[in-house]
């Protein structure tokens, strides 16, 4: 197991990056030991969650100019912030946490979801002239497993095949040029999160391990033992850790049959639901890294292209519960403080702007001059000047508010801008790892943040 | 923009201008073959390795086994096992040649060894089945797969793919990997095509100085966009760390002496004298990389090391060149090429296995994994169960090897990248999470689970469909008319099968103007979904099939294939399938030691020990599940996956 120290001993060795020999990194203590990302797939309207604007409720013939938020703004347990209604658990644990309402996403031109999610998890556009890895996989280098037998990066939620875009979701759904010993740990589906780690569905727990015994005798019989090549060691290793892993009481982890009924209700009988309480479960249980997607699938959940008022309303209901409970339960079982809990989508949305006000892209929804019809209402433009996100537990502060934008469209960061890199190095600060923290590829070093250069906000941590 | 790694450290740097006498000869352009030292071996590679392993004082390591010799050829040439048919002709063979005879059958089926090889080269190029990404990427496979069927020589294997002038030729390539929106500057296809031209090509790393001057070689900013400009119909503005400098790219190429045209020469004209810069015998830097990769393929490890840096000193300068001036006199022919590294001695010598020493010194070939691709189709050999590939149009299925499915997560977890970039070299180490898909993962688990069954002959073989639309997706024109013949039939299965939609759920699908009674004109289901139908006196069956145009929203995009079927189907295989499987089906045994016999001499290509058998006995393999376990326990067995 690599200890916390290990890692930090290494780091203060100034070679982390290898070759890449930036004595200016300090080690950092970390503030957190688990991360969870709870990711909004697909491109979560700003104004309609997290920071909303003016309500203007819907009339056949409104000008869609005059919409900003489809919804009312409610109020929150932090005096100073108002979040958008459909989300009222998430408004009562306000004051455990921080929201930042500028971060600007990458200015990549024509709106690609999957692109910007690759940049959003990896802190690079592609294509690149390597493999970037994705940010779990980086922590799961950096930091090792925080228990043995829990995989350090587990990935809960996306579905692989999603058609057109199932390839570059996959191209950074891992641990890139990293190797796979660093990649995620996938449960597909978590309402069937044991899937991952029983054995496959038509062999039982009992004939699972009489094949293991029969396999170890059978190598023995063949005089495995003495073959002593270092390969074939690391593969016998690598089965009986699978195995290990597999048959530990770790492994418990990922039923969430073992839950009370009333612990399910609470988190909602949906898919995200579901994997909101398994990260609660994993993250008792060990867990290094773990996002939770509420998938992307084009044109599904946050990715409102039409109809985006009813489809957020659906959409918050998904999550409200969730993430509230899950702020809820890690507190109450201690486990808030050393967790760094992020809400994160790769960019916002709006009515009318499709991607930056000062660089505008090519619309990919037509706006009608007046809104005739119900499905037309809501924010069906990708914007990428301003989205929010939200930081719980891991050191942050409480019921603290982070940039600000403006009032009126285009609604535009006016306080406190926040990129990639930057945000980047704040999450890996909150997990003690120097924003040039890298490894190196093909000779060339490669940092976490774009050519180890983020600054992590430290202003956002603090009592 | 500020410069990239401004708090980097400065590496000292090589410089090196045309050929002098001080430039060690891996580095010169000029290619000659040295003379071959005074040895009883004759074969040239044995004998320059004699010289080498007396100059080291190493004792050469004995030949490997014919039956490891044939188990190393048959997955080298064809990715595939020897069957254990082919494994005891040749151990019968009594000609004292057999090795070279076996290496010369082996090349000798082209469509065989194109189907191992293409994954090397679909790395190398990163050219991939089915792979599509939001912006332009072409696949070369076309092109690619007849090339090495044909064993195209190298150089003009490189001519096709660096000057695609015809409309057959593989532009693929240089298009690149792109997703729509903005480019860094150092990403675009141009700048694409010169990394990885000379990286894949000459063994030349330009992806630092894509954005600055190397720190790490000698290699310059303005190398990289004189590589580029070749590939470019326009001039190229030099930018540096993404920002415009102004100047304008001149056309020059890695090794000017070489030749070169001007910037603002046509597109055509430029492309034109790329494949010849590449390829020209004067160019003795192209086969040297070519000879030190394949080198890796059979060995495990190349003369240089790594690869992709063959300014690196090799540990053994004069093979590297006897064996590329070889491949340069005999026209770049790559099989030649591989018979000449197979008949060698070396080739057949027992793997080392203790860990590499520093400096390395050659002791033997290093044991190497078998590829996901290579592991895939082992089992799919092994039991006569292969993956399939389904058509869209109406139609049965034909068999696939592995490489031309999309990866699985299976594949993915045994190395097969993805090719985003191009992939020199995979990384094949174990690791638990691998290990983790070895021991629970569906794509094996499945593939054991039917196969076991099939080698005992307890596989029913699935019916074929009585009606098959294709696939329906919201684009499909009109209803699809069915209209099956069921006299005589009690029971039929309406199946709707889905094929990927973004929302199963939400998905309805319609057999509609049914000839059915009873209110059974019209039978709305889901996106996967059975009925079973009684239709005792009815002579045929007739229907319209397609889509309820409340699914047709883009946020559901279904894509559906309807079927019906006179028997219970088989979900894991609706479609009927053509053509045979690309090794012959094994024969049904239900002898426990025949079975035995038969895994042990597939997958390891030798017979059990008695010990071995007793320990397989234990699985009770004349049953399905003792053999789909004794299947998985052999395959996770090292003498299994590694060569």
């Amino acid at each position: 197991m690599n200890t916390r120290r290990e890692f930090l001993s290494a780091a203060a060795s100034a070679a982390v990056a290898s070759a890449a020999a930036n004595t200016t990194s300090k080690p950092i203590s970390a503030k957190a030991d688990t991360m969870i990302l709870l990711w909004m797939a697909g491109g979560m309207a700003q104004t309609e969650t997290f920071d909303p604007k003016r309500h203007t409720p819907f009339e056949p013939g409104l000008d869609p100019n005059r919409v900003l938020s489809t919804f009312k703004p409610i109020d929150t347990a932090v005096d100073n912030i108002k979040i958008s209604e459909g989300l009222e658990n998430i408004a009562k644990v306000m004051d455990r946490g921080t929201l930042i309402r500028s971060y600007q996403a990458g200015d990549l031109g024509f709106i690609l979801h999957s692109r910007h999610q690759y940049h959003w998890h990896t802190g690079y556009a592609p294509p690149q002239s390597v493999a970037a890895p994705h940010l779990g996989a980086w922590i799961s280098k950096a930091l090792g497993p925080r228990h043995p037998d829990m995989p350090a990066f587990i990935d809960v939620g996306q579905s692989l095949e999603i058609g057109a875009e199932s390839d570059s979701l996959k191209s950074f759904h891992t641990a890139g040029f990293l190797g796979t010993e660093y990649g995620p740990f996938f449960i597909t589906n978590p309402e069937d999160a044991m899937a991952a780690v029983r054995p496959p569905a038509h062999i039982s727990h009992e004939r699972f391990a009489a094949r293991y015994e029969r396999y170890k005798k059978l190598l023995e019989a063949g005089g495995a033992a003495e073959s002593g090549a270092q390969q074939q060691d690391a593969l016998r290793r690598a089965v009986d850790n699978a195995h290990r892993l597999l048959t530990s009481p770790g492994a418990k982890a990922f039923d969430l049959s073992l839950e009370k009924k009333e612990s399910i209700e609470k988190y909602g009988d949906t898919r995200f639901g579901r994997g909101c309480l398994l990260a609660r479960r994993l993250t008792e249980a060990g867990a290094r890294f773990i996002e939770v997607t509420t998938e992307y699938i084009p044109f599904r959940h946050w990715d409102t292209h039409e109809n985006g008022h009813t489809r957020a309303r659906v959409t918050k209901q998904m999550i409200d519960r969730p993430i509230a409970q899950l702020v809820l339960d890690l507190e109450e079982r201690g486990l808030l403080n050393r967790t760094l809990i992020v809400v994160a989508t790769e960019f916002g949305r709006d009515m009318i702007q499709e991607g930056k006000p000062d660089k505008p892209v090519k619309d990919q929804v037509k706006i009608p001059e007046k809104l005739q019809d119900l499905r037309q209402y809501g924010m069906h433009r990708h914007f990428t000047e301003a989205g929010s996100l939200l930081l719980f537990g891991g050191g942050v502060k409480n019921g603290h508010l982070y940039g600000v934008t403006a009032d009126e469209r285009p609604c535009k960061v006016v306080k406190d801008p926040i990129k990639i890199q930057d945000l980047h190095a704040t999450l890996y600060h909150a997990m003690g790892i120097p924003a040039n923290y890298g490894a190196e590829i093909e000779k060339r070093p490669f940092y976490v943040t774009k050519d180890g250069k983020g600054k992590a906000v430290t202003e956002l941590f603090g009592a | 923009m500020t410069r990239c790694f401004a708090s980097f450290v400065l590496f000292s740097t090589a410089l090196l201008a045309a050929d002098d006498n001080d430039t060690p000869t891996w580095r010169r352009m000029e290619l000659r073959a040295p003379a071959l030292p005074e040895s009883s071996a004759t074969h040239p590679v044995d004998r320059l390795l004699g010289a080498y392993f007396r100059s080291k004082q190493v004792t050469a390591a004995g030949s490997v086994t014919d039956a490891q010799f044939a188990r190393r050829a048959y997955l080298d040439l064809w990715g595939l096992l020897p069957t254990p048919e082919q494994l005891a002709a040749f151990s019968a063979d009594a000609n004292p040649r057999k090795r070279e005879a076996l290496v010369d059958i082996l090349l000798a089926d082209g469509p065989r060894y194109a189907d191992h090889w293409i994954s090397f080269w679909n790395d190398h190029l990163r050219n991939d089945e089915g792979v599509v990404y939001h912006g332009e990427r072409k696949s070369i496979t076309p092109w690619l797969r007849p090339a090495l069927e044909a064993n195209l020589a190298y150089d003009k294997f490189l001519q096709a793919l660096l000057n695609p002038a015809s409309k057959s030729d593989p532009d693929g390539f240089l298009i690149g990997v792109n997703w729509r929106g903005d480019i860094n500057a150092s990403q675009t296809p141009e700048m694409q095509a010169a990394q990885n031209t000379a990286q894949v090509f000459m063994g030349i790393n330009l992806k630092c100085n894509s954005c600055h001057d190397s720190f790490i070689s000698r290699w310059k900013l303005k190398d990289a966009y004189g590589l580029a400009t070749y590939f470019s119909a326009k001039p190229l503005e030099i930018h540096r760390c993404d920002a415009p400098t102004g100047q304008a790219a001149e056309a020059k190429f890695l090794y000017p002496e070489l030749g070169g045209v001007a910037a603002d020469a046509p597109l055509e004209v430029k492309r034109a004298e790329t494949a010849k810069l590449f390829t020209k015998a004067e160019n003795g830097r192209m086969p040297r990389v070519l000879v030190n990769r394949m080198w890796k393929m059979f060995f495990g490890r190349g003369i240089t090391e790594p690869v992709d840096d063959m300014d690196a000193r090799p540990w053994s300068p004069e093979l590297l060149d006897w064996l590329a001036a070889d491949f340069a006199a005999n026209g770049y022919d790559l099989r030649k090429l591989m018979r000449r590294i197979m008949t060698s001695d070396a080739y057949a010598m027992q793997a080392w296995r203790d860990a590499e020493s520093k400096p390395y010194v050659f002791r033997g070939p290093v044991p190497r994994r078998l590829s996901g691709e290579q592991f895939t189709d082992a089992i799919a050999s092994i039991t006569g169960e292969w993956r399939r590939l389904d058509p869209r149009q109406p139609g049965p299925a034909t068999y696939a090897r592995d490489w031309q499915i999309k990866s699985t997560a299976l594949g993915r977890a045994l190395g097969r990248p993805i090719r985003d970039q191009v992939i020199t070299e995979r990384v094949t180490a174990p690791t638990t999470l691998q290990a983790l898909e070895l021991v629970n993962g569906s794509t094996l688990a499945t593939l054991l689970h039917r196969g076991a069954q099939r080698m005992l002959g307890e596989l029913k073989p699935a019916p074929a469909p009585l009606f098959d639309s294709g696939q329906v997706t919201p684009g499909t024109k009109e209803l699809i008319a069915a209209d099956v013949d069921v006299a005589g039939r009690k029971k039929l299965w309406l199946v709707v099968q889905d094929v990927d939609s973004y929302d199963p759920a939400r998905t309805e699908a319609l057999w509609t103007e049914t000839n059915l009674p009873g209110g059974r004109e019209r039978i709305a289901s889901g996106a996967s979904s059975t009925n079973v139908l009684d239709v005792s006196g009815l002579d045929r069956f007739r229907a319209k099939v397609g889509l309820a145009e409340s699914s047709k929203a883009s946020d559901v995009n279904p894509r559906v294939r309807f079927f019906v079927f006179g028997e219970e189907p088989d979900p894991k295989q609706y479609l009927a399938v053509k053509g045979a499987p690309p090794v012959a089906v094994p024969p049904v045994l239900r002898n426990a030691d025949a079975l035995i016999d038969r895994v042990y001499r597939h997958a390891l290509s030798r017979t059990p020990s008695a010990a071995e058998r007793r320990a397989a006995r234990a699985f009770g393999v004349t049953k399905p599940d003792g053999l789909e376990d004794l299947l998985w326990a052999v395959a996770m067995s090292p003498e299994f996956q590694y060569i």
